[in-house]
């Protein structure tokens, strides 16, 4: 009995030491995470419900208040309603695109992988670079784009980042050309995945291209999909360095979206309270749309298993 | 399966926390500076002592120091003089300069002791937030004279206390092309012409096609270019509850884009073009710009950049008034409500806005708070400033009108006014369209 206690104890011992040692290795990680990420976040809560202009000034407690003011502010709601506009052109086109690419660049070829660098490119390329160059081949009156467009015929092409209706259109067409080499790569790891022998038997089938895409390719890589529209979607909201670099939310407002809306509101009228609340609404939003992704995790690895 | 499930869900958590760091991250990040600076104040300005010696520290935020000769003079001047003294200037960009000057002093660090203010709204903000010192008992204890300014120091006082003393004055001249002008045989731009005239006269100077256009004006992408020519009779100002006095000029900086005579406001805001490389490039024959533009040609001048004949006259009126009505703001100099040498600072203060530094900035054409018949003649001397009286005429008012109010909302109602700018000139809104909006918008703001 008094042996079995012992070497009970001794087992204790020795897991909570080998948890020790694991523990510190995630240590350093975990501090800078607490730094840099988990205590701002708690405390842009606190904001939310204060009263705060960033200086040694006292913060004064306004409870709900913030919130009211922001959702009464025609720009707040309308930055938000921006905001999904956005999503909705940039989030489909994204990930079809990445698709097709994957599935076009899975074949062993020679020189693939310029092909694949190439398109991941844009993806690492600064973001500062690319809204300046994109801005000038999107130039409504002599850019290279429109160019092209009268070129084919169209009279009138759109006026790009200084017409209200295309703006937010233009900032899309960046964003999927920036994004989508990627996605791509998720894909192409997805593809690897999917078993030959799934081809093989469809092709005895006499299954072709197409058809094995509708219906091995596809199906296989739901899982993947849904991973990249929840990683597009969250992405989408959180939207602000191609947009302030593009248009700076203009022209008027027209592309002002609600990270750009709280940067404004915290850094030019340095109201943190409305902006972090704003930032909460961002923050459950993101929040909703990951706890879906959860759900759908455990969904698509019970079915697998 | 528990300790699982509670992993994933801080899992879960920490990636839309990081998902927002963007948002939430930067922000706090500064609190929690304010809060050590209490204990860091101390070890810092021990260190300074002992690593730099006796010389003592002073640092100074400018913008675009190294392009305009406005900072570097005074604060060579100043170091001349003592020795004992090194001035670390902080630099950051005309465009970015607010807005890091606001986060670096919502850290209430020691350093920058020394605050070149940009424009008054954020003199107004920063006093708000209690982040610049009053100078009132400095200047009794000096009995320190404000007349030397012309009241323009009076100007700058809030909430009965001053923030900053007048270091720069500017005000709007018109720039022209005197190479265009001869070779289209037109005589130049008169100081006493009325904005209907300087209208004709840009149509008149308006010839080419393409690339090889020439534009008889040119308008900045600010909405001051627009919004000054209203507010330069003193009858207005940028807020109002009613804006419907800004129609005229819109329709007439519309009318000057949409005949070809000026360009096209979605070219300039997408191509970001900068208005002195238009004026630079013989693009235009005359451009509404402020007296700060007068140094930058003297030293494009001075160092071959350009080599065409420029002058100046002064900005055309409204019909309503005479000539010498002009449109302009002081730059102030201040001091952080955190500096760790207050002395010393407004020692430096007092030099950048004295007489002496005013004699040392007029020999590089800058225009400072004290305006004497001297600093004149030193400006209008100055090797590479246009020939001829009328020039030198050009540079005197009769009437100087503040481009904005100062109200502790200017900021934001600056953004709604740039704002609704974009959306009439680039004719997503009629001037009614955008005047209604401006009614409504800082009527919100204002809480009218």
């Amino acid at each position: 009995m008094k042996e079995t206690k012992k070497t009970l104890k001794s087992h204790k011992m020795k897991a909570i030491r080998s948890n020790l040692i694991g523990y510190s290795f995630i240590l350093p990680n975990l501090i800078g995470y607490a730094i840099f990420v988990f205590i701002p976040v708690i405390f842009s809560f606190v904001l939310s419900v204060m009263k705060w202009d960033g200086s040694r000034t006292p913060m004064e407690f306004v409870g709900l208040s913030n919130f009211v003011q922001i959702f009464n502010d025609r720009i707040f709601v309308q930055s938000f309603f921006h905001t999904i506009q956005y999503a909705l052109l940039t989030v489909l086109p994204t990930l079809v695109l990445a698709l097709l690419l994957a599935v076009l660049l899975n074949h062993k070829l020679k020189g693939i992988a310029v092909f694949r660098t190439a398109l991941y490119f844009p993806y690492i390329a600064s973001i500062v670079a690319v809204g300046a160059v994109w801005n000038m081949l999107f130039q409504p009156d002599f850019g290279p784009i429109n160019e092209f467009l009268r070129f084919i015929g169209i009279s009138k092409p759109p006026r790009w980042v200084v017409d209200v209706k295309w703006a937010m259109v233009a900032i899309s067409i960046v964003s999927v050309w920036k994004y989508m080499g990627y996605y791509m790569i998720v894909y192409l790891a997805a593809l690897q995945g999917i078993s030959g022998s799934l081809y093989e038997a469809a092709g005895i089938d006499g299954a072709n291209g197409f058809q094995k895409l509708r219906y091995i390719t596809i199906p296989m890589l739901t899982p993947t999909t849904f991973f990249v529209l929840i990683m597009l979607t969250i992405q989408c909201f959180k939207v602000f360095d191609l947009v302030y670099v593009m248009t700076g939310g203009g022209p008027g407002n027209a592309t002002k979206t609600l990270v750009n809306y709280i940067y404004e509101k915290a850094f030019t009228s340095w109201e943190f309270g409305p902006a972090s609340a704003g930032a909460l609404v961002l923050f459950s939003v993101v929040l909703v749309v990951t706890l879906i992704q959860f759900a759908g995790e455990k969904k698509w690895s019970k079915d697998l298993m | 399966m528990k300790l699982k499930r509670v992993l994933a869900m801080m899992l879960a958590a920490g990636m839309v926390c990081t998902s927002l760091t963007a948002c939430g991250g930067s922000k706090t990040a500064e609190t929690s500076a304010a809060d050590s600076t209490e204990k860091t104040e101390t070890t810092k300005s021990d260190e300074k002592a002992t690593s730099t010696g006796e010389k003592k520290v002073l640092s100074v935020t400018t913008w675009d120091y190294d392009t305009s000769p406005t900072f570097q003079t005074v604060v060579d001047a100043y170091m001349a003089k003592h020795p004992d003294v090194e001035i670390n200037v902080i630099d950051t960009s005309a465009d970015e300069y607010n807005n890091s000057l606001g986060i670096s002093l919502s850290a209430a660090q020691p350093d920058p002791d020394v605050i070149w203010v940009k424009d008054m709204g954020s003199m107004l903000q920063m006093a708000d937030k209690k982040q610049l010192l009053p100078l009132d008992d400095f200047m009794k204890k000096d009995n320190f004279d404000l007349s030397i300014y012309n009241g323009a120091a009076e100007q700058l006082q809030y909430n009965d206390a001053t923030y900053g003393l007048p270091y720069r004055s500017d005000w709007y001249i018109l720039y022209y092309n005197k190479d265009l002008f001869d070779a289209a045989g037109v005589p130049y731009p008169s100081n006493d012409m009325t904005w209907d005239e300087y209208y004709d006269l840009a149509a008149k100077m308006t010839s080419g096609e393409g690339s090889a256009k020439v534009y008889g004006g040119h308008n900045h992408t600010w909405q001051a270019l627009v919004s000054n020519w209203a507010v330069q009779d003193g009858k207005h100002t940028v807020v109002e509850k009613d804006y419907s006095f800004l129609k005229p000029w819109y329709e007439q900086a519309v009318a000057l884009q949409d005949n070809g005579y000026i360009q096209d406001f979605s070219t300039l805001k997408t191509a970001n073009i900068h208005y002195s490389s238009v004026f630079k490039n013989q693009q235009c024959a005359m451009m509404p710009m402020g007296s700060w533009f007068i140094a930058t040609m003297i030293q494009s001048q001075a160092s071959d950049e350009t080599s065409f004949n420029w002058g100046i006259a002064r900005i055309p009126h409204p019909a309503d008034t005479e000539a010498g009505y002009t449109v302009g703001a002081l730059t102030p100099v201040g001091i952080s409500a955190y500096t760790d040498e207050p002395d010393l600072s407004w020692d430096f203060v007092k030099f950048a806005t004295s007489e002496e530094a005013a004699n040392i900035l007029a020999e590089q054409g800058v225009f400072t708070g004290i305006q004497t018949e001297e600093s004149l003649k030193t400006i209008a001397s100055a090797q590479f400033f246009p020939e001829g009286d009328s020039n030198v005429e050009a540079l005197t008012y009769t009437h100087y009108i503040f481009d904005r109010p100062l109200d502790p909302k200017i900021t934001e109602i600056k953004t709604v006014l740039e704002e609704v700018h974009e959306m009439i000139m680039i004719k997503q809104y009629t001037v009614d369209q955008g005047i209604e909006e401006l009614n409504k918008r800082v009527a919100e703001i204002k809480g009218w």
